[in-house]
């Protein structure tokens, strides 16, 4: 009712103006290029002229890129060795099936030729699913970012029984993982330890932005609750299926405890599918610049993490990286496919489009 | 104010609530009350003038927004996903991010309904404070109040040129006649004067005071031309009807001013004749819900799929630390969090269905009706009017008509009429002065651009009074100059523009009449005088005066004729050129001048008034001379003959209607005393009625019309400009078009001859109305259909308005196509039957006008409206929408559900939320509605050129089943490309979600984007603007989000992740290779447009041509398509 109502106030105006004689066509529109549809445009069409060269060019674009990829990729070395032990006879068979804390098992590797460096040493898991949505939510970015106080998404892991806050809280951390590695090399008969370096492998923006420790020094007063200034009166608790608290990650180097541990940043990026791997040292590049010599080593695993309640398996990799990240045949195969697709369909597509053009000449 | 108990206000309010709803009403003056308390007023029931249009209060504004808004069933889903999500087993999002879609969708709306109400509130408020005159018992004079002051009951006084603030009762007028002219262009877009009468029996001198008596009115209603009401002053009772109501809206002219008393405040007329913009539901949209429904099962199988995670579950030997129990510590068995997984999925993927689509489809067409409403082609000068869009949502349905159904008067003629032959005593006089003047003219109008219409005359030397003749000649010329250089538009000058006056008379006729004038005394007898005097009295031309302020060109003696119908006007033209002038007319009598210069002034004893029934209308005069009672009677053909006895010059009847003219017969009887004074008893009760008012009228008029003689004539109703080539466009685009008229067959015929709608070879149906009837009786009727398939044009000729919407109905149902009436005058019921209807706002009538969906000024609009808009709106929306639903399947739907796959089935996203909700709301939206109201696959030019090109969108059109499925196949295999290149080259990598999600946004953006861009057919700056803004805004606000958002939205934290990706070349690898792959079948496309041109395509290469190479190429490529076999094709 109200539109054409006011449609009658509006030619009420329009009167009283043509009255008044001084506006003629009160009504007349605009004459305005926008109103009138009348921008200049730009009308592509995307004919043969246009294509057949342009997906040429693409192709052998994609080609080119393609090479590239694929001739990189072929230079990365990759040393994969598995060792959930799942299947009797391989080394870590023991360890699989006790329930020993830190039970001990060796693998030996060869290497054939010189592993250049850099060396990443990463762990892998397979049929595990960081990415499930109610595990992901379960960590409390506040508390990693130094308020300890669990939020309510990490229930039930953000108390214990006895009603202590557990830090780091939720399902993310409590099921961090726990095997570690130490690697020697066999030089004439004798172990040698490689010296891993265990530094920068998690995101710089983690390390110095995301996660931050409170502000005790010791860190140790944080947690325990005496001296720590926090309102709480309970003592922290780690979480349940850790053995050490957060801030005796890394005896070795203080700056590496609590919120702020590599292995743990490194945990805490959750993977994006089930068959993921994580960085977990670099080899020294102090002591062996040129990468891993060829010769026998021999991996020393602290078996803790169990993977068979979801028919998982570990292991561990060894990969130098490029340009292009770690080896990925896959996108220099796919641009070299496309690339020749795109030749070969514009070489059709002349073909189809000169029969047709030019008739008369068959 | 005195206390009252709540039982009194209570008893107060239901009185208030009878009296108002009573059939009828007694209101009484409110001047001996004047200063009492609200409670003693008598018409205290009754609401006052005030006006609210507002839907709300600045208090009640959110809840009553919302209440209106979630009328909208898709606002209600969305709500109800929003609400699913705050329960903890089943959520997807964090609640509260759920909410963010839903609110900015009400906000959204919620603002701009403020913004409509604000400014009705402003309009409101400005009207309302109108000032008026009201009249005060203790100033003992009107004093001016504010329009929000008049109540009912009191006497409000009007003053030429002003508007009319409520529905007055017309006690008094300036006029000695007791006359008031109103003017009622705001209420129906009539621009003649109408004629409005005091009530009779209150005297000249007429004092507010002293009436003392009760007005008994009907209780409001909306119809315009009909009132009906008594006053009792003094126990007698004095009926009174519309044409003493002055009606709120109009303006009062040639009247000095008037007093009235109110009857009606706040409800008047015009009030309740305002109802909103009509809801119709578009071809388009209808599909479009079929589509939706297939998205739901879409939706619920995708649902199933992620619901059947128990599955695998099931194969788990054990808990998994990632399995993580709800807070009371037990995991819940794999059926019952399958079961939730359902619904979490419904939440996941609830953008399947488009909800958003229903917003952009309005914004869009709320686009295309502002650049339709804005066309200047579309826009008359001469009545300063634009295209009025009065339904919002079909502007698709104009690129989809298959079927016009037109009526001839005011649609496909100009509904301005010209004298243009006579038959007297059974002599033709054919006027051929006229003729040859329309002929010496026609170059001229078709050279000039159609908007000057003027007929320059012949000299002549015909002229009783040849000098006066001439001065009006030069005094029309300088009226006309003064008309251009002041650019007065047509519509102030009604039926008093120069075409009508200029009526050459014939030579042998004028002849005759001045052999009669000469001969003195013997004009009783005389029929031609009788012909010409009957033409003269009978009608109701009002005579206006020159103290008007309205400019309308002034004939020599400064009289100007306006008339309700454009034929009445004509005919007094017409004898004007004949000598016998129309000097003045008033409700009692009726001044002529005669050729010989001598002034009659005949008493007019009643005016029976004009009816569609009757078809015809009488006025009963008394001869100044003879004192004879004479009745003459004026109508059409038809209405008249069956009043005859013998049928009289039926021959020339006959001729007139083969050319094309509109025959109207004048008869004439002399009534005795004695039974017209029997006669007057009756006519006085039926006037005085109440009940049955109109019956009864209608029946004392039947009464006394009766044994007539005959006198005759023609006149000519010109075509509209350019309607033989609007005509042709039509026919070419596909359409057929109807005409269905009232007329007889033979002027149906001649007239569908000059509009070119019939060509002698063509196969054409012309029907009467009677035998109508029975072909449409439902046995006959499916053969009628198919006789009328195969005809080239249909003519239905004599068919009443009934029939008109019954034929329209039974076309739309049996052949399942879309059709659209239009109509300039009264025939609401077949504007209502088509799927549009059209409004010509013409000279009379403007209930079709109201009625309409589309209104417009000229029937040569229809070809731009429907050929270049119709095509343009259809293509556009049919496009924007499939791309729709190509898009939310795409980027949103598939990319998530294919990740619940690799994350056993949890609901989870690789992209941060708000990402999510961003990409939908803000990245991704503009572009479509800009390309659903800006698009141009073809430009007007072509369009208009090639009306074949219509027929792209008829029948299917372009929007068709398999449409949808394709886009919807399209979908999903761009979203597996999307999906699975970046996860062939992450496999088994460090990458973390957030990580693998950025490269599947990212190219997910540049593939739709990409795509909407080979859609788009022209590229103007506003598309480059809305594309490369919207790439630009989605880095932006990535990249600032992800830097500072460190801990803004746990759990999710997408801190730094763009940045690090957008600092690795895979990145850039993996989204030109994504997106390149995604995009590959777009060659077929490239493929098909260079081997089999559609029409379309052909076109679009066309309008790359400069301008008269196109011409050419047009010309050419028409006569080699034989001017109608264009294929239908699709565009997308």
């Amino acid at each position: 009712d109200v539109k054409s109502y006011r449609k009658v106030q509006e030619d009420d105006d329009a009167d009283g103006a043509r009255v008044g004689g001084n506006e003629k066509f009160t009504n007349r529109p605009d004459n305005t290029a926008f109103t009138q549809q009348r921008l200049p445009a730009w009308q592509p069409i995307l004919s043969a002229g246009i294509v057949i060269p342009g997906f040429v060019l693409i192709g052998l674009a994609f080609i080119g890129v393609g090479v590239a990829l694929f001739v990189t990729s072929r230079s990365i070395q990759v040393l994969e060795r598995d060792y959930t032990g799942d299947e009797s006879g391989t080394p870590c068979a023991s360890c699989a099936n006790s329930n020993v804390q830190n039970c001990i098992c060796t693998l030996n590797i060869t290497v054939e030729t010189l592993f250049k460096g850099p060396v990443f040493f990463y762990y892998g898991l397979s049929n595990y699913f960081q990415n499930y949505r109610r595990y992901g939510t379960s960590k409390d970015d506040n508390q990693l970012y130094g308020v300890l106080n669990p939020s309510d998404n990490c229930a039930p892991y953000a108390y214990n029984s006895n009603n202590q806050p557990i830090v780091p809280c939720g399902s993310i951390a409590n099921s961090m993982f726990n095997d570690t590695f130490k690697l020697y090399q066999t030089v004439n008969g004798t172990r040698q330890e490689v010296s891993l370096d265990g530094k920068g492998i998690a995101w710089w923006t983690d390390y110095n932005i995301k996660y931050r420790n409170p502000t005790n020094n010791p860190l140790k007063d944080a947690f325990n609750g005496s001296n720590s200034g926090l309102f709480y009166r309970n003592f922290l608790i780690n979480p349940i299926y850790w053995s050490k608290p957060a801030y005796e990650l890394d005896t070795s180097d203080p700056s590496n405890n609590g919120f702020v541990n590599q292995d743990f940043l490194v945990w805490m990026r959750r993977a994006a599918l089930p068959d993921f791997r994580k960085l977990y040292r670099r080899i020294s590049q102090d002591k062996y610049p040129d990468g891993l010599p060829a010769g026998n080593y021999s991996l020393e695993i602290t078996y803790n993490y169990r993977v068979y309640r979801f028919s998982g398996k570990k292991k561990v990799v060894f990969s130098n990286v490029s340009w292009m990240g770690g080896k990925n045949e896959f996108l220099g195969i796919a641009y070299l496919v496309v690339g020749s697709m795109c030749v070969f369909m514009s070489i059709v597509m002349l073909i189809v489009y000169a029969k047709f053009k030019f008739p008369d000449e068959e | 104010m005195t206390w009252k108990s709540p039982v009194a206000l209570v008893r107060e309010a239901l009185q208030g609530q009878r009296a108002r709803e009573k059939d009828l009403r007694s209101l009484m003056s409110n001047l001996p009350y004047e200063g009492l308390e609200k409670g003693k007023q008598p018409n205290r029931y009754f609401p006052s003038n005030a006006i609210k249009t507002t839907k709300y209060s600045l208090l009640l504004f959110i809840p009553m927004n919302l209440y209106e808004q979630f009328h909208r069933l898709a606002n209600i889903y969305f709500v109800g996903l929003a609400i699913l999500n705050f329960i903890p087993v089943v959520n997807a999002f964090q609640p509260e991010v759920a909410l963010i879609p839903i609110c900015i969708i009400l906000s959204l709306t919620a603002l701009k309904d403020a913004w409509e109400d604000f400014r009705r509130y402003q309009s409101d408020k400005k009207l309302n404070n109108t000032p008026c005159f009201i009249y005060s018992r203790k100033e003992k004079q009107f004093v001016e109040r504010r329009w929000k002051d008049v109540r009912v009951g009191d006497f409000v006084k009007v003053v030429c040129n002003e508007t009319i603030p409520a529905d007055l009762l017309l006690l008094y007028t300036s006029d000695p006649n007791g006359v008031c002219l109103i003017e009622t262009a705001n209420l129906d877009g009539e621009t003649n004067l109408k004629q409005r009468t005091a009530v009779s029996g209150v005297c000249n001198s007429f004092e507010p005071e002293s009436f003392n008596g009760i007005v008994v009115c009907e209780k409001p209603n909306n119809n315009l031309n009909h009132f009906k009401c008594y006053e009792k002053p003094d126990n007698q009772k004095v009926g009174a009807g519309i044409e003493s109501l002055l009606l709120r809206g109009c303006t009062v002219r040639n009247t000095d001013h008037a007093v009235g008393f109110v009857v009606y405040a706040h409800e008047t007329k015009s009030m309740l004749n305002n109802s909103g913009p009509r809801y119709k539901r578009s071809k388009l949209e209808r599909r479009l819900n079929i589509d939706v429904f297939f998205c739901f099962i879409l939706l619920f199988a995708m649902c199933l799929i992620g619901a059947l995670h128990f599955i695998w579950l099931y194969a788990l030997p054990g808990v998994p630390p990632y399995l993580v129990p709800p807070a009371n510590g037990h995991l819940d068995s794999p059926n019952l969090s399958s079961f939730y997984m359902f619904f979490t999925m419904i939440i996941l993927l609830q953008i399947l269905i488009p909800i958003s689509l229903y917003v952009s489809i309005e914004l869009v067409k709320i686009g295309q009706i502002f650049l339709i409403t804005n066309d200047i082609d579309l826009y008359d000068e001469e009545t300063d009017s634009r295209i009025q869009c009065k339904a919002l949502n079909i502007t698709e349905d104009l690129g989809q008509i298959e079927y016009i159904f037109s009526d001839k008067t005011g649609t496909l003629t100009e509904n301005k009429m010209v004298f243009r032959r006579c038959s007297i005593m059974g002599t033709e006089y054919p006027h051929k002065e006229n003729i040859r003047l329309a002929v010496l003219n026609e170059p001229e109008s078709e050279e000039e651009v159609i908007y000057n219409q003027d007929l320059q005359p012949l000299p002549t030397g015909w002229s009783l009074e040849s000098e006066e003749a001439n001065s009006e000649d030069t005094h029309r010329h300088g009226s006309r100059r003064k008309s251009k250089v002041l650019g007065t538009t047509q519509s102030d000058v009604a039926f008093s523009s120069p075409l009508e006056t200029e009526v050459i008379p014939d030579r042998k006729l004028l002849q005759q009449i001045s052999r009669t004038g000469s001969s003195s005394r013997c004009q009783k007898i005389d029929p031609y005088l009788e012909f010409f005097l009957a033409l003269t009295i009978c009608n109701t031309v009002v005579v206006s005066m020159a103290t008007t302020q309205r400019r309308r060109p002034l004939t020599s003696d400064n009289l100007r004729y306006e008339a309700e119908s454009p034929d009445e006007a004509a005919l007094v033209y017409a004898t004007k050129a004949y000598g016998f002038t129309l000097l003045a007319r008033t409700p009692d009598s009726v001044t002529v001048r005669l050729p010989s210069g001598e002034v009659l002034v005949f008493e007019v004893l009643d005016t029976l008034t004009f009816d569609s029934n009757r078809k015809r209308m009488s006025v009963l005069v008394r001869h100044p001379i003879t004192k004879e009672y004479v009745l003459y009677t004026k109508g059409a053909d038809y209405a008249i003959m069956e009043l005859l006895g013998t049928p009289y010059a039926q021959r020339h009847l006959d001729c007139y209607a083969k050319e094309g003219l509109r025959t109207l017969c004048i008869a004439k009887k002399v009534v005795s005393e004695a039974v017209y004074k029997h006669w007057l008893v009756e006519r006085q009760r039926a006037l005085t009625a109440i009940d049955n008012r109109e019956v009864l009228i209608m029946d004392t008029a039947v009464q006394l019309e009766t044994n007539l003689t005959l006198l005759a004539t023609g006149i000519e109703d010109r075509l509209q400009e350019n309607v033989p080539d609007t005509i042709m466009a039509l026919r070419q685009a596909g359409i057929k078009v109807w005409v269905l008229t009232g007329d007889k067959p033979e002027t149906a015929v001649n007239i569908g001859y000059a509009c070119r709608l019939l060509e002698d070879e063509d196969l054409v149906l012309v029907i009467d109305g009677r035998t109508l009837t029975m072909a449409l009786s439902p046995d006959l009727r499916g053969d009628f259909v198919d006789l009328a398939k195969h005809c080239r044009s249909v003519l239905c000729c004599r068919v009443t308005p009934l029939q008109k919407s019954r034929v329209v109905k039974v076309i739309r149902e049996k052949l399942k196509v879309m059709t659209l009436a239009v109509d300039g005058a009264n025939d609401v019921n077949m504007i209502q039957a088509a799927d549009i209807g059209i409004g010509i706002s013409g000279q009379e009538g403007m209930q079709a006008v109201m009625a309409s969906d589309f209104a417009i000024s000229r029937f040569k609009h229809l070809k731009k409206l429907l050929l270049v808009h119709g095509h343009w709106c259809y293509t556009r929306l049919a496009n924007m929408i499939i791309y729709f639903f190509y898009k939310n399947v795409q980027a949103y739907v598939n990319l998530l559900f294919w990740y619940q796959f690799f994350c056993g089935f949890s609901g989870s996203t690789m992209i941060d939320y708000w990402l999510l909700i961003f990409f939908n709301l803000f990245f991704t939206s503009l572009p479509p509605i800009m390309f659903g109201i800006m698009d141009r696959d073809i430009s007007a030019e072509m369009l208009l050129g090639v009306p074949e090109l219509y027929k792209t969108g008829q029948g299917e059109g372009d929007y068709r089943f398999t449409t949808f499925w394709v886009s919807i196949l399209d979908a999903f295999y761009q979203s597996l490309v999307c999906f699975f290149i970046p996860y062939f080259v992450y496999q088994d990598s460090d990458i973390d979600m957030f990580t693998f999600g950025t490269p599947l946004n990212t190219t997910a953006l540049f593939t739709i984007l990409l795509h909407l861009s080979i859609e788009i057919k022209s590229w103007t700056v506003v598309h480059w603007v809305v594309m490369l803004g919207s790439v630009l805004f989605y880095f932006i606000v990535t990249l600032a989000y992800s830097a500072t958002c460190v801990t803004c939205n746990p759990p999710s934290n997408p801190y730094w992740v763009l940045q690090n990706q957008m600092a690795d070349p895979m990145f850039y690898l993996i989204c030109i290779l994504s997106t390149v792959v995604a995009l590959l079948p777009y060659t077929f496309h490239v493929l098909r447009n260079s081997i089999a041109l559609s029409p379309l395509i052909e076109a679009k290469h066309l309008d790359r041509l400069d301008p008269s190479m196109r011409e050419e190429w047009m010309k050419e490529w028409r006569s080699y398509r034989g001017g109608g076999q264009v294929q239908r094709s699709t565009l997308s």
